[in-house]
């Protein structure tokens, strides 16, 4: 007989598979809920033992430093465990003509004053060739000079400017399960799942390990990557290919070493456009690691590997690329009974805004402070979880694909890109109004933690050489505090350059002294 | 620049020292580095806060002598006040256990104190070796002092904000203080730990020195008004 409840509380969250998406879930649960967990709430881990996760070096986004603040982690040790480095956004290069100079940041600050004036149509109305990027915020050219985004004397988790981390993946899953058993009370199961036991209402009662015993809980969540076993296979749940929108579904990865020690390191995602796609470009405090995401239907493997040495350069001799097929796309549902899917198990896209652990993270959060009380209202709080997790895959994409739309580089893959059978009708439709009107808080980015807001569109549309139709009277109103922003840009920009180390050498400091915690 | 080498009796027989406080000696600083045992003395003139190393970004504790980069409003009163430890050393430095000399420091030349008599250390040398036989110690307690509180969360940053008769503004940045509320809220065992390593005095002490900050300002608003 079941013993299981079905009104009963929600004690015992029980997460299958480790991995970052696994530990960064368990971690920002427990963190939530440390005072239940002193009378009787659980959070456990069920890993196999043998399983190796997928370790492709990370970028990531500026809400790592909140969520990892919050679970009490030190940064001082996540650079010196994880092999951290500072990341303050992305530069794409030759995406929109492939010429050598071509190429614009997302930088990760929102231009200067973006919530009392919208800049963009005011560098619009400017004449001259400088960029957007620079018209409205120093961290380009902080970007452009190798430089750190603060400094050994700013306390830990705190910005000069906003900054997230590029880091070693295989270390860092490692480094969070350490700190989840030893400082936030999860338990730990190193066990295979054999089989799933199954409620009458469809739920999950109970997983019975290969190693012997069950492991029960009324809350389970599926971070098995790709197979997504409890979500997939065991509840059936289907998956949606976004294959039509986003091409990409291969990549070749190669870790770089540095030619001297003393070599910079980039501090941003280099992304540079390839003949069939695009290639990463990562600097760690060891090595690069940098991968070539491209279509196999626009460029055979050899072809690739090719393109990929040839942008790497004399470095490249001796290297040998490792090969990852994926599938871009994401589950139908995200939640359904009593089983949430996190990580690659809910999902998968290619890394080109650094998204993956940012939607673990947005995931976990959101589990963790809508975290049903007891099975009754279970399925409203799936609901919305569905709701909310669907209209952020479903905006990624969208902004994934924005980089793509407004490309001119003549090969097929760049071509088919920009046909418009393969861009998102929602999409299009703010391709059409953004010809009129820039965007800003209001178009369609009202809802709370929104994955990427208007300041990204911006930085992408206007890096990318994209117009919108303004009308200088339009301005009059607001250009005393627009010409201000502007000024105190420029001003930020010198002071910044002249106050900030640089990158390789702060975090050689972050590794000698630490970083104050205050 | 510095030139920092192993104090030796018969190379540096005849080199002299000029020890009176003076700007143009290297006594032009803003904030100067302290050790606990001086606060008794420091707190009758000075503000003692925290900081945090340039080079290291690791706290310490120290005077503040003046508002702006590189001044030092106390040097009027040159002799007659006391100096903090870390000034009155002058170009010495310690190695291991030795004494070291900065060659290029202003205050290292042919007039002043001698620094041997016959081969021997000067009175005035000794009287640095004694000052040394302090400091060192000194500051590894401080060190200690420094890193127990930032355990306890027990240092906060501090706005000082100044305006000045002449207009201008002021607003310090990078200096911290004792956090008051925690230190109120500290455990019973803490309390009495605190109190046997004398934890508690020196943290009062940091606190009643912050009386020092208008005194300083009123120095700082004299100079501007002159």
């Amino acid at each position: 007989m079941q013993t299981l409840n079905t009104s009963g509380p929600v004690r015992n969250i029980v997460i299958v598979g480790g991995g970052i998406a696994g530990w960064l879930t368990a971690g920002v649960i427990a963190a939530r809920h440390q005072g239940p967990m002193k009378s009787g709430f659980t959070v456990t881990l069920v890993e196999a033992p043998e399983i190796k996760n997928i370790d492709v070096d990370e970028g990531t986004w500026p809400t790592l430093r909140t969520t990892l603040e919050k679970m009490g982690v030190s940064e001082t040790e996540l650079f010196r465990r994880c092999d951290a480095t500072f990341r303050q956004g992305a530069r794409f290069a030759r995406w929109t003509t492939g010429a050598l100079d071509d190429g614009y940041y997302h930088p990760l600050m929102p231009p200067q004053g973006f919530h009392q004036v919208n800049l963009a149509p005011h560098w619009l109305e400017q004449p001259g060739n400088r960029s957007f990027c620079d018209s409205v915020t120093p961290q380009g050219a902080l970007c452009d000079q190798g430089l750190a985004p603060k400094t050994v004397a700013t306390p830990e988790y705190q910005a000069v400017a906003n900054y997230a981390y590029h880091l070693d993946a295989g270390k860092f899953a490692p480094f969070l399960q350490k700190h989840c058993t030893e400082r936030l009370g999860v338990r730990h199961v190193s066990a295979d799942v054999q089989s799933v036991r199954r409620a009458a209402n469809g739920d999950i009662a109970g997983l019975a390990l290969k190693q012997g015993g069950e492991v029960t809980g009324d809350l389970f969540v599926d971070c098995t990557g790709f197979a997504a076993l409890l979500l997939g296979k065991e509840l059936g749940v289907g998956f949606r290919d976004c294959g039509d929108v986003l091409f990409c579904d291969t990549a070749l990865v190669v870790q770089v070493p540095y030619e001297t020690p003393d070599d910079a390191i980039a501090s941003h995602t280099i992304s540079t456009a390839q003949s069939a796609g695009w290639t990463w470009d990562i600097g760690l405090p060891t090595r690069r690691s940098v991968g070539y995401v491209y279509s196999s239907r626009h460029i055979g493997e050899d072809q690739a590997a090719d393109e990929l040495m040839r942008y790497i350069g004399p470095q490249a001799k001796g290297l040998a690329p490792r090969k990852i097929p994926f599938r871009g796309g994401y589950r139908e549902t995200f939640w359904k009974n009593n089983c949430v899917a996190v990580g690659q198990a809910a999902g998968f896209l290619e890394p080109l805004e650094s998204s993956a652990i940012l939607l673990v993270e947005l995931s976990a959060k959101l589990i963790a402070e809508q975290m049903p009380a007891n099975r009754e209202v279970m399925e409203i709080v799936s609901a919305r979880f569905n709701e909310v997790t669907h209209y952020r895959w479903g905006r990624i994409i969208d902004f994934l694909k924005l980089h793509y739309v407004l490309t001119r580089r003549p090969e097929k893959f760049w071509r088919d890109n920009t046909d418009p059978a393969t861009v998102p009708g929602r999409l299009k439709n703010l391709l059409q109004i953004w010809k009129y009107q820039a965007p800003w808080l209001l178009d369609e980015f009202n809802r709370l933690e929104e994955v990427f807001p208007a300041a990204s569109y911006q930085y992408v549309l206007y890096g990318m050489g994209f117009r919108t139709q303004i009308d200088p009277c339009d301005n009059d109103a607001s250009r005393p505090l627009a010409v201000q922003h502007m000024r105190e840009n420029a001003a930020m920009a010198g002071r910044l350059r002249a106050a900030l180390p640089r990158n390789r050498d702060l975090v050689r400091k972050i590794q000698d002294y630490g970083l104050q915690p205050i | 620049m510095t030139n920092i080498v192993l104090l030796d009796s018969k190379i540096h027989a005849d080199l002299k020292i000029q020890a009176t406080p003076s700007a143009k000696l290297g006594d032009a600083q803003r904030f100067v580095p302290v050790a606990v045992g001086e606060f008794a003395h420091l707190v009758a003139y000075y503000p003692i806060l925290f900081s945090k190393d340039a080079e290291t970004g690791a706290f310490y504790c120290g005077v503040m002598l003046g508002i702006d980069e590189g001044e030092n409003l106390f040097l009027p009163e040159g002799r007659d006040i006391y100096r903090p430890l870390n000034l009155q050393r002058g170009p010495f430095f310690t190695a291991g256990g030795n004494i070291a000399i900065d060659l290029d420091h202003p205050r290292v030349g042919t007039s002043g104190h001698s620094i041997f008599e016959a081969g021997e250390p000067s009175p005035y040398l000794n009287g640095i070796i004694g000052l040394f036989r302090e400091l060192k110690p000194a500051l590894e307690q401080t060190k200690i002092f420094v890193d127990t509180l930032l355990d306890s969360k027990l240092i906060e940053p501090i706005d000082i904000s100044l305006s000045f008769d002449d207009g201008s503004r002021r607003q310090l940045e990078g200096l911290y203080t004792v956090n008051q509320d925690r230190m109120k809220n500290l455990a019973d065992g803490k309390v009495v730990e605190f109190f046997q390593r004398g934890y508690l005095q020196a943290m009062y002490t940091m606190i009643a020195s912050l009386k020092q900050i208008p005194a300083l300002a009123m120095r700082k608003n004299a100079l501007l008004a002159r």
